[in-house]
């Protein structure tokens, strides 16, 4: 998640604090120091992370922007605690609150998903002294409780502004390191950003889920056969080089430079699965189902940008058992060499995939709806069409009277069997000198038939019975036509 | 997020009592003549919708929407209420779709006019309906096996949607004071029960429908909180459209319907084929698929409130396919998709509809884009069909967190440029996911789970998996690929353990002719390793091939076995002096000796084996050495001159072929068994070119120590 990083440089920021020690320090000082604390951890274990600076006291100022707008952010909120008076104060903000309209809404919450970190150059004591710590646990809140304030343990001093930093880097800025298996092929990976905990129901399953740091491809499926399906966030999954120590190779605050470079040069030469996996995952156009947890998926594939760079990706999927219906069950899936015949195919050119569902959805299956007086009528006019077509159309004339008969016995209404079976007899008196014999007999029948079925009565009304065309024998007259 | 909300249960109660005979008093026109029929002929008279005809088509209506929206796991029971109850299906999945219900219906017909209405009441259908919530659904049920001792977890609520013809206000609220009392009393019922549940929450929506142009009795009412469990809310409609135009509305509430209407969509005129106009058509599908435009204030886009409706829809535009061939605008690109939803059109039969939903059904996907008036423009939605159900993906429309990424050839391993991408990508083919929907037992019963297979094959299928080119010897030699491809399977058939057999015979062969082998040269200087030493280092891979797998079956031990037994073949001295003899002979020779071999096996044979074994240790270990370490180093240009010589002329006239390619062509297998010079032939000109790669990169890894050079 992008950092937007709000410095307090009010008047109060410039505030002395008293160090054991000659030098004298101010609050922005402390705070200046931290956030140097908090960009180093960043330049060097969370390098792909987009920060952004603004400063403010009674007004703003963005000093570094971002390149772009994003979809969810962490704020870290540097201030003193020192809250201002006055209009346009926090405190008379939230005083004001409820006052509000759409056109001068709050900040808080913010439009998108967001964290709101608060770092109070100020200890607990002080904050508590005054409505400050309530003021700010009010921000949190109104920030739908994403977020949290972090205090000085101890006097104002630059060790212990490191330590509260240090909190804040291992609360939201912790690399996620994993393993990335395919059998035996392994690798070491960062997966970046960092995948959050994941609640699928906070009423049947209030714990959030964890990605594991195992990351076990399970088997292979075309981009074709996935066709871009729904997840939850992506991530890059980058190979690291990993000491003895665990740590990742050349990124120690004190590495210097050139140690990091020939890491780096000998990382780069030394075989690496992750690139394999992605070479002929952009050759053959296929992702990796990778599995993250007890009922939790995900893919891998080649994502390219538009400077046709390259880098293996990884998306999660909703946590479940069918994270997506046309796959089916993911613990149904299985080896291909399983299967009877090859379900690919032998020479590549059919695929399993997408699985067809049970039930047919209403527009895939020309369900009748009579809602609108337009539905009615077109099907109406079908039968019409149909029945001056006879004997050709007999098929389709009867599946139309079928389908309509169908839907007017489920909604009860009989009073449009009446009337279409009126309208087959008078096509009948209607029909022209030239037209076949047989046509006059199946509209005969067919008015006949809706006929009875409008009485409700059992034997004819029931709704899986059929009216069939009535059985004719025009052997002469047939035989010429064909 | 609660699968367990109110909308997992709904109840329909639909009345019908003899009043619900009644017309709507709203006729339909049915008999439309067609202009150019004969004149003077006058319409049948139009016929109007009774009560129950509305009430029932307009519930349905509600079902499809649902059932097209959420296929699983939201519920409806029908329940129709006379003189008694009809339970028209149950909260099990297959009673869930509208070809039951309408068949159901069917069979309850329409009411009777002429019954006696003192018997009949919208009661009994409420009772029924308290009475089916309390009833377990399946996924109640699943859920509830699988939380164990947090079973009380699972919710129970559920919808009463009851369509009556109510006489007065006071009418309405008996009505509501029975629900409350059933719910109590089925409550204390289902306490001591293990297959019903209590209720905890139910929403009662009472729907008061009468014939157009009557006065209503009956007041509108808000939802109003009865008791804990209970709330309810009255709607007052007239029947006809209206009712259906407010089931509608009450299924978009429920279930968080919100629409979309894809606007500028190119139509064939019915009359005039080589002519399009562009018609629109509305879409409901979850709300979240909007959740970019709540989420940014960016309500410019809805606003149009369309007739009779009374709801908003966010207009996005067609964007014609760029191509029209199904295969390539499916495969072409993997989009940033951040969520998928079912559609259900509104006007389902409509033309513009269908021929909408038919071109999703046919394989095609449709992007859609935000309509603006200025500025680029933004594709935020694609509409695709996945086995005949039709989803609005929403594409991430917003800049990626993850812009301008280091590439991957920048990072750990970038800067290797032999992987075996080719064999991975078989690899990958080879190991496919498919579904395998009917349950498979293991031997011992038990049930086996298809993933857990797909797991086992990886594992088994990279015992032995080197990942560049310059790792391995075997697997850049076509005559390797019959054992290689079937070694690794589970088990083996008769035919497999031959082909291996077959394979290991013409390599003894092969180093009995002393054809080259591909040896990489990568890290060595010189020419490499002599002919022998290539041979062994070859076996050697192949060993630890083989002996990865011995465990998988007795045949694959056999395979071994044969493997062990010919690489203990007397000294190449006496290999050459049986130079000249056909290779039949030797091939039949060869196999007579395996099975003598076998049928000797003892314990002292396997001793015996065992001594090979750790020879062969020593000897890969050995090779490896050899191979780490940089032969005295030689003037690199002279390396290709060395090989030339090497390589026989006959096999140098056929002209160079790719060995990758040769290799994954699978197929040639046999015949590369028949044609033994043809693997010499692939080693020669793969050698060759080697090397000039090699003297390459060497030249490339000076050059990149100063920081210039740039990898291909």
């Amino acid at each position: 998640m992008p950092t937007v990083v709000v410095m307090d440089v009010s008047l109060s920021m410039t505030r002395p604090v008293s160090v054991e020690g000659s030098e004298e320090y101010q609050r922005k000082h402390l705070a200046a120091h931290g956030l140097t604390m908090l960009f180093e951890h960043m330049a060097t274990n969370y390098k792909l992370e987009f920060t952004a600076l603004v400063v403010f006291s009674s007004l703003w100022e963005l000093m570094v922007p971002f390149t772009r707008d994003y979809n969810t952010l962490q704020v870290v909120l540097v201030t003193d605690g020192c809250l201002g008076i006055g209009r346009g104060s926090l405190r008379h903000s939230l005083a004001t609150h409820n006052q509000r309209g759409e056109s001068n809404r709050f900040p808080l919450p913010f439009p998108f998903p967001s964290k709101l970190y608060i770092m109070c150059m100020a200890n607990l004591e002080e904050l508590q002294s005054t409505d400050s710590l309530d003021c700010l646990e009010r921000l949190i809140d109104l920030n739908n409780g994403e977020g949290q304030i972090f205090t000085i343990d101890g006097p104002l001093c630059l060790k212990n502004v490191q330590s509260m930093f240090g909190k804040l880097i291992d609360l939201a800025y912790t690399p996620f390191h994993a393993v990335l298996k395919c059998g035996h092929l392994t690798a070491d990976v960062q997966v970046f950003p960092r995948p959050e905990p994941f609640v699928i129901d906070e009423e049947i399953d209030p714990i959030p889920k964890v990605i594991n740091t195992d990351l076990e491809i399970v088997g292979f499926i075309d981009i074709a056969d996935i066709s871009s399906p729904p997840v939850l966030s992506r991530h890059l999954v980058l190979p690291i080089a990993l000491n003895k120590e665990g740590d990742e190779v050349g990124t120690g605050i004190t590495d210097d430079n050139e140690d990091e470079n020939s890491a780096n040069q000998i990382a780069g030469k030394i075989p690496n699965f992750c690139v394999l996996l992605h070479g002929s995952l952009k050759v053959e156009g296929m992702v990796a189902i990778v599995q993250l947890g007890p009922e939790w998926h995900g893919m891998l594939y080649s994502q390219a940008d538009s400077k046709k760079k390259s880098n293996l990706m990884m998306s999660l999927f909703e946590p479940g058992p069918e994270p997506l219906p046309w796959l089916g069950k993911m613990v149904q899936l299985g080896p291909i060499s399983d299967a009877k015949e090859n379900p690919y195919g032998e020479d590549d050119n059919k695929s399993p995939f997408p699985l067809q569902p049970k039930n047919k959805r209403s527009y895939a299956q020309n369900v009748t709806v009579w809602i609108k007086p337009s539905g009615l009528q077109t099907d109406v006019q079908k039968i019409l069409r149909n029945a001056r077509k006879l004997p050709e159309k007999t098929q389709t004339f009867y599946k139309e009277l079928n389908r309509l008969r169908k839907a007017a016995l489920a909604f009860g209404f009989l009073d449009l069997l009446k009337g279409v079976a009126d309208m087959l007899e008078r096509e009948c008196t209607l029909l022209p000198d030239t037209a076949h014999p047989d046509a006059a007999f199946q509209l005969t029948h067919a008015a006949q038939q809706l006929k009875l079925a409008s009485t409700g009565t059992s034997e004819y009304a029931g709704y899986d019975h059929n009216i069939t065309p009535l059985q004719t024998d025009f052997s002469g007259s047939s035989a010429e036509r064909i | 997020m609660k699968i367990f909300s109110e909308s997992h249960k709904t109840v329909f109660v639909v009345d019908h009592c003899p009043y619900m005979a009644e017309s709507c008093r709203q006729h339909v026109e049915f008999d439309m003549l067609v202009k150019n029929r004969t004149q003077g002929i006058i319409p049948l008279a139009p016929i109007s919708k009774s009560l129950w005809t509305c009430s029932v088509e307009s519930s349905m209506e509600y079902c499809r929407i649902m059932y097209d929206i959420f296929p699983f796991k939201k519920l409806v029971n029908f329940i129709v209420s006379d003189s008694g109850a009809h339970v028209l299906n149950s909260w099990t999945q297959e009673d869930q779709n509208l070809q039951e219900l309408m068949a159901a219906l069917a069979a309850v017909g329409p009411p009777n006019p002429r019954a006696d209405p003192e018997c009949c009441s919208i009661l009994h259908g409420l009772v029924a309906a308290v009475e089916t919530l309390c009833k377990i659904t399946e996924y109640q049920h699943e859920a509830r096996t699988l939380l164990m001792e947090n079973a009380e977890r699972v919710g129970n609520r559920g919808r009463i949607i009851c369509i009556t013809n109510a006489k007065s206000d006071s009418h309405v609220r008996m009505l509501e004071d029975c629900v409350q009392e059933t719910i109590h009393e089925h409550n204390k019922l289902a306490a001591n029960s293990d297959h019903l549940m209590q209720i905890q929450k139910c929403e009662l929506v009472l729907i008061h429908t009468y014939p157009v142009g009557e006065d209503s009795l009956v007041s509108d009412r808000t939802k109003k909180e009865l008791s804990p469990v209970l709330t309810s809310e009255v709607h007052s409609v007239r029947a006809g459209r209206h009712l259906a135009t407010k089931l509608n509305i009450l299924v978009q509430q429920h279930f968080d319907l919100a629409s979309t209407t894809i606007t500028n969509i190119p139509m064939k005129e019915e009359q005039h084929a080589n002519t399009s106009a562009n018609y629109d058509v509305e879409l409901l599908h979850h709300k979240d698929a909007h959740v970019d435009f709540l989420k940014s204030g960016d309500n410019h886009l809805s606003g149009s409130s369309r007739e009779g409706s009374f709801k908003e829809t966010i207009t996005l535009k067609w964007c014609t396919p760029r191509t029209n061939n199904i295969v390539f605008s499916s495969i072409s690109e993997l989009h940033y998709c951040t969520g998928a939803y079912r559609i259900s059109p509104v006007d389902v039969n409509s033309r513009p509809s269908s021929c909408l939903t038919n071109f999703l059904l046919n394989g095609r996907s449709v992007l859609l884009e935000q309509p603006r008036k200025s500025g680029s423009k933004v594709i935020s939605h694609m509409l695709s069909s996945h086995g005949g159900e039709i989803f609005l993906h929403v594409l991430s429309s917003s800049r990626s967190i993850l812009e301008d990424p280091p590439s991957i050839s920048e990072g750990c391993g970038g800067r290797v440029t032999d992987y075996r991408i080719t064999d991975f990508g078989e690899f990958m083919r080879e190991n496919r996911l498919t579904p395998f929907l009917d349950p498979r037992y293991k031997i011992d019963g038990s049930l086996e789970i298809p993933l857990e297979r797909a797991k086992d094959q990886l594992e088994k299928h990279t015992r032995y998996w080197p990942m560049i080119i310059s790792q391995t010897t075997i697997f850049n030699m076509q005559a390797v690929v019959p054992l290689a491809s079937v070694i690794v399977k589970e088990s083996l058939t008769e035919e497999d353990v031959l082909n291996c057999q077959k394979t290991i015979y013409n390599l003894v062969d092969m180093e009995r002719k002393n054809d080259p082998l591909p040896i990489s040269t990568v890290g060595t200087r010189g020419k490499g390793p002599k002919r022998d030493e290539q041979y062994r280092i070859m076996w050697n891979e192949l060993e630890t091939l083989v002996r990865a797998h011995i465990n998988n079956s007795e045949k694959h031990q056999r395979v071994l076995e044969c493997l062990m037994a010919c690489r203990s073949k007397p000294p190449e001295e006496e290999e050459r002096k049986k130079r000249g003899r056909k290779r039949e002979d030797k091939e039949d020779k060869s196999e007579k000796a395996v099975k003598d071999y076998e049928q000797e096996k003892s314990w002292q044979d396997s001793e015996r084996l065992k001594g090979i074994l750790e020879r062969g240790k020593e000897e890969l270990a050995e090779a490896e050495i050899i191979k780490d370490s940089p032969d005295s180093p030689e003037p690199p240009n002279k390396k290709p001159l060395v090989e030339m010589d090497e390589t026989p002329p006959v096999e140098k006239s056929k002209g160079p072929v790719s060995l990758l390619s040769l290799w994954s062509n699978r197929i040639n297998t046999a015949n590369s068994r028949k044609h033994q010079e043809f693997a010499g032939r692939l080693n020669s000109v793969n050698n060759r070119a080697e090397l000039y790669q090699h003297l390459k990169e060497e030249n490339g890894m000076e050059t990149t120590e100063n920081g210039k050079a740039s990898r291909q």
